[in-house]
């Protein structure tokens, strides 16, 4: 007959080694939820933040200025309406800065802030101000060459002349979209719970290179000098895939090609060293990093995802200061660069488009 | 006259002036072809663009002008597939106003379509020409991504008048090499030539106690 019996300092031993495990378990569970915690706190703080902003800016307007700021979030034809034309040109919706007060354009400007990162907002900020330079330039009719800053007897260019307008409800949990643009600025901006899209936008420069109380300002020159620095990084084996034996003269995936793919040319990444493949996310962070800082976490590690898919392709010379046109282009992705032969030297005007072909105006996580 | 030489001025800044933008998209699907061809004349040479459609001069484009050009266009593109010309038939065009154009803000857009191709799951060799006012013209031409749709290199002169590639539905889609390019024809042919020359060395060969 076998007898049981218990051992007790045994039992106690087990039960305290237990008791650590289960502790311990407890402890990394609250110490990992409290850090999820505070991390969705602080990515919703963003959002919240972001609609506050907006809210804030629609609190400054008069009811007749927020019905003209306002549209559905659906409105298919107000999400189009943006081009890298004078708004003289090409008109735009919404409210134009140059009919806000004081006030009312700083609290616009704020809400613009508040949902771009610093460079972001900074690379806004120059594009602008060069509107203004153009302006100037043209007024003065010294260093345009004449180009004229004035259509139908109004001005043709100028900070007065970017428009804001906001599509649908500002909301931390539904999608609403804030535009921003004017003469070579499209942002197209859906913010859905704590995701920002920036796609699709464009950005663009004329002048490419001014200077404002003694600085030398270039809006789009990290996109210029990272792109040159990438190229000259290949091998000759490399620039062979990459460079494409004919000229491109414009964006091929500009305003009003939206839904549109071409298929991708040049050499893909899988074909460049780690440090290549840094340098070529970098650049794409040139766009991918305006919009704020936790969207655009997300969205490079996205790119950084969708590397192995993704191609480079370059045409023109390969030494910085002469105009060469090139294009990112991956599954979420499209990135084009091009410089443009009007007003004379190409280097000096600049347009560039930023596309999410699975994402553009944000319907994919909108749909979610 | 100087207000208006100023707003052309200020045009010339904003977008292309003396250029003739032509821009194609060509779009397969399973059993079709379709070109998406934008044409926005840059104001410099809108006078000889529109000498080109407005034919009766009265400063406005009809729909028996915008007709006649679109047919002009299609006359003066060329698509090739497999070697063999497709007769191309207009499928949609629109046309801007004479004032947007003015303005250089006209885009001409012109649907071409292709008729049926036949066995959509042959590899095929696709070749578009655009000789439509090259004298003022630029040029881009790019295939569109379409499902299941696959393409091989894609060969363009450097102006972009022309643009030459394989495609597919599901292959790969750069064509087979031609027989005599291929790498199993050679090896052929060297152990052809190895047997003939063992051959003949074999029928040469005779023991000497024979031949004594």
């Amino acid at each position: 007959m076998v007898r049981m019996e218990w051992n007790h300092d045994g039992l106690q031993r087990q039960l305290q080694i237990m008791t650590k495990i289960v502790s311990l378990t407890l402890i990394s569970l609250t110490a990992t939820l409290a850090c999820g915690l505070a991390r969705a706190q602080s990515s919703s703080g963003v959002s919240t933040g972001i609609v506050a902003g907006a809210n804030s800016f629609l609190t400054s307007l008069n009811d007749a200025q927020r019905s003209k700021v306002l549209f559905e979030f659906n409105d298919a034809a107000q999400r189009m309406k943006w081009s890298n034309l004078p708004t003289t040109m090409v008109p735009r919706a919404g409210l134009k800065m140059g009919d806000l007060t004081d006030a009312q354009r700083k609290a616009a400007m704020d809400l613009l802030a508040l949902t771009l990162s610093k460079r972001g907002y900074e690379k806004v900020l120059a594009i602008v101000t060069g509107d203004e330079v153009l302006k100037s330039q043209s007024d003065g009719g010294g260093g345009g060459g004449g180009r004229g800053g004035r259509g139908g007897g109004g001005p043709m260019f100028g900070r007065d002349l970017f428009y804001i307008s906001i599509l649908g409800k500002p909301s931390v949990k539904d999608p609403w979209m804030l535009q921003f643009g004017g003469h070579h600025l499209a942002l197209n901006i859906t913010m859905v719970g704590r995701e920002g899209i920036l796609t699709p936008s464009l950005t663009a420069a004329q002048p490419a290179k001014y200077t404002v109380d003694g600085q030398t300002v270039r809006p789009l020159g990290a996109e210029n000098d990272k792109a040159f620095a990438l190229i000259n990084a290949l091998d000759e084996g490399q620039r062979k895939q990459a460079i494409l034996n004919y000229k491109v003269a414009d964006l091929v995936l500009g305003p009003g090609q939206d839904g549109k793919t071409i298929q991708p040319e040049g050499i893909k990444v899988p074909a460049m060293n780690a440090s290549q493949q840094a340098m070529l996310l970098d650049l794409a962070g040139e766009w991918a990093g305006i919009i704020n800082e936790q969207a655009a976490a997300a969205r490079m590690a996205d790119l950084k995802t969708n590397l192995p898919e993704t191609w480079f392709a370059w045409s023109g010379p390969t030494t910085n200061g002469m105009p060469a046109y090139y294009r990112i282009q991956g599954p979420t992705v499209v990135i084009e660069y091009a410089p443009q032969p009007l007003g004379g030297d190409p280097t000096m005007h600049i347009h560039t488009i930023y596309r999410d072909p699975t994402n553009d105006y944000g319907k994919r996580s909108a749909a979610k | 006259m100087p207000l208006l030489a100023m707003s052309l001025a200020g045009n010339a800044a904003a977008h292309r002036l003396d250029e003739y933008l032509q821009a194609t998209l060509i779009g397969i699907a399973r059993g079709s072809v379709d070109l998406e061809m934008q044409l926005t004349p840059g104001v410099a040479v809108l006078p000889l663009v529109m000498s080109e459609i407005d034919r009766d001069r009265d400063g406005r484009i009809s729909g028996e002008e915008a007709r006649a050009y679109a047919t002009r266009v299609m006359r003066e593109v060329e698509l090739r597939v497999d070697g063999k010309p497709a007769s191309l038939s207009l499928v949609e065009s629109t046309f801007p106003t004479l004032e947007e154009m003015r303005q250089g803000l006209g885009t001409i857009r012109l649907k071409l379509r292709a008729p049926r191709v036949e066995d959509d799951s042959a590899v095929r060799e696709l070749r578009f020409i655009n000789r439509h006012l090259p004298q003022v013209s630029v040029y881009l031409v790019n295939c569109l991504a379409g499902d299941g749709l696959r393409v091989g290199r894609q060969q363009r002169d450097e102006a972009q008048r022309s643009i030459s590639f394989g495609y597919s539905f599901g292959k790969s889609a750069d064509p087979a090499p031609a027989w005599f390019m291929r790498e199993r024809f050679w090896l052929a042919v060297l152990g052809t030539v190895l047997l003939a020359r063992l051959a003949m060395l074999t029928s040469l060969w005779r023991p000497r106690s024979l031949s004594r």
